[in-house]
């Protein structure tokens, strides 16, 4: 007899985020036992990352529609930090136009990173609204346009962000539990609506779009749902990143994230959220061994260099040879699970 | 009682028209066939009454209330269902979750509709497919999914478009029954289009007959048999090698 109560659905399935974030809880004790600063770094810069490409798979991995858009709601949440953290002195100087309730406004980490999902959630709203109609490569570029408006008028209200040069001041943040435990709290949440009545309906749709709305599904509005939700930890994503590195500009948010992110969620399966973890691990592991490379590694007493910039094509390569050999990425369609579940 | 009733409808792709003036009812519990050679615009009539196609002019109407312009998933919100050629299941999905997602399209949440999924397999005879992988089913068991996901919450019509393509005889003979018990059990009007002319012969209780776009002729089976105008239609092309019609008409 089959069981059809949601516990069922949701005993099937959970052993996917925990695994996950039992890979991410090790990474941070790994970090916290080495104790070493740039290991530290490194490993924040990876959870970071995990919570951006979480929310990039939210969106992309269920409807099946590239956005090329997604860094402008990072952009958002990062300068929601820069809002909202900075001290209200430093804030007068680099951004004068602020109104005078933000102006004094200074608020715990936590709180801020949730008012930048937030924001970022309402934008992805407005702008959803609109694109979510389109399909397939028009729906695509429709996002581009978008990140291409929220960079120009980021890097042209002087008084309210300060234009194209960098925000300085933002606390940063270098214990690794606070990315830690926003970056599985992404991973929580894109389980949780992947099983949800959205999720389903929402891959359904990708696979056969026709069939779908004829069973009633209102496909513009199934993607908007996923829309808001992953423009959210987007948001909460880009409020991270700026509180990890305690500077933001204009085009910290940009083509280079965009990049790096979209390439991660390619490498490790689009369709899935273990490819979304395990894309940015792995990547992340090979943009560091490059960057160690470029620095220059001592064998006996030569000292052996990649020249500068290795990192980005290494990065390519390694994405163009997915596309070729394993076009669904490494993990395609499949979740990580125990093995004993079903 | 309901009633879906196409009104004067015409369809034009850039000009040609594919369907001209075209009027048809169905009733709660009523069978009705439209055949026609092929290229006479069937499907075209399907999709305008299921949402998919926008009529260039006429309208479509539900117990009276004009569906003309809804979107596709408006329609099937209000009753009215649909198959299509060539099963368009979710083939990734198992077989229950196919019924699922209609049951979550159309406001369920999860358990519910998974419920409800079950009882429709069963209601079907095909519940031992649940856990089947969609993709991997063969033709006819295909079909029969397709026809329990458009059955989730008991539609008030249902189209079938060619839902005995490829099938044999016996299989043929099965599908016949099915669409009697939908029409009886589930007082849901059925429109059938089929290529298996003594198929619809058989199981209508009313057929309209579709040739280049236009009605050509209407009445119950045993008219459509003696018509003169549907069997010069008929060998007016060169489809009879896959439209077993003499045998069918005899």
């Amino acid at each position: 007899m089959r069981q059809t109560s949601s516990l069922t659905i949701l005993r099937r399935t959970v052993s996917t985020p925990v695994i996950l974030i039992l890979l991410l809880v090790a990474f941070a004790i790994l970090s916290w036992a080495v104790g070493s600063r740039p290991f530290n770094q490194t490993v924040i810069d990876i959870l970071v990352q995990v919570t951006l490409v979480t929310g990039l798979y939210i969106f992309i991995g269920n409807s099946g529609v590239i956005s090329f858009g997604h860094a402008a709601f990072a952009c958002l949440g990062g300068y929601v930090i820069a809002w909202t953290t900075i001290k209200p002195m430093m804030k007068k100087n680099a951004m004068p136009g602020l109104p005078d309730w933000l102006m004094s406004m200074e608020i715990g980490w936590w709180a801020a990173a949730a008012l930048a999902a937030l924001w970022a959630a309402l934008w992805a709203g407005i702008f959803g609204a609109i694109l979510m109609r389109l399909s397939g490569i028009a729906a695509s570029i429709a996002t581009f346009a978008m990140l291409a408006m929220i960079n120009a008028i980021y890097s042209n209200w002087s008084g309210v962000t300060g234009g194209t040069s960098s925000i300085v001041g933002i606390p940063i943040i270098r214990s690794v539990w606070p990315y830690l435990a926003v970056a599985s709290l992404a991973v929580i949440i894109a389980w949780a609506y992947s099983i949800s009545r959205h999720g389903l309906i929402l891959r359904a749709a990708r696979d056969e779009p026709t069939a779908a709305r004829a069973s009633g599904v209102d496909i513009p509005r199934a993607r908007l749902i996923a829309f808001v939700l992953s423009g959210a930890v987007m948001g909460a994503g880009g409020a991270m990143l700026a509180l990890s590195i305690g500077v933001v500009t204009p085009n910290t948010f940009y083509l280079g994230l965009t990049f790096t992110t979209l390439s991660m969620l390619v490498v490790g399966g689009m369709g899935s959220l273990s490819g979304a973890v395990l894309g940015v691990l792995i990547l992340s592991s090979l943009i560091q061994v490059l960057r160690w490379l470029e620095a220059g590694v001592q064998i006996g007493t030569s000292t052996f260099a990649l020249p500068g910039g290795v990192q980005e094509i290494g990065l390519g390569v390694v994405m163009i040879l997915i596309l070729m050999f394993r076009p669904t990425g490494i993990m395609g369609n499949r979740e990580l699970k125990f093995p004993w579940r079903r | 009682m309901s009633e879906l009733s196409a009104d004067g409808v015409s369809v034009a792709f850039a000009g040609l028209k594919a369907l001209s003036e075209v009027s048809l009812k169905v009733s709660s519990g009523q069978i009705l066939g439209l055949i026609g050679p092929n290229g006479a615009g069937k499907t075209t009539l399907v999709n305008v009454l299921t949402g998919f196609q926008a009529p260039t002019s006429g309208a479509v109407l539900l117990d009276g209330a004009s569906l003309t312009g809804a979107e596709a998933h408006e329609v099937r919100r209000r009753g009215i269902a649909r198959t299509f050629q060539g099963g368009r299941l979710f083939r990734d999905l198992p077989v229950i979750d196919n019924l699922e997602v209609t049951g979550l399209g159309l406001g369920l949440s999860r358990a519910a509709a998974i419920r409800e999924a079950e009882e429709m397999l069963d209601w079907i005879g095909i519940a031992s497919l649940a856990d089947r992988i969609a993709g991997t089913l063969p033709y006819t068991d295909e079909r029969r999914v397709a026809i329990g996901r458009a059955l989730m919450r008991q539609p008030k019509f249902l189209l079938l478009d060619e839902p005995a393509a490829g099938m044999s005889a016996q299989e043929a003979n099965d599908l016949s029954d099915l669409i009697r018990r939908i029409a009886r059990e589930r007082d849901c009007g059925v429109l059938l289009i089929e290529h298996n002319v003594g198929l619809v012969l058989g199981v209508c209780d009313h057929i309209v007959v579709l040739d280049s776009g236009a009605v050509i002729e209407t009445g119950p089976p045993a008219a459509i048999r003696a018509s003169e105008t549907v069997r010069h239609a008929y060998m007016g092309t060169a489809a009879d090698t896959d439209l077993p019609v003499q045998e069918a008409l005899v």
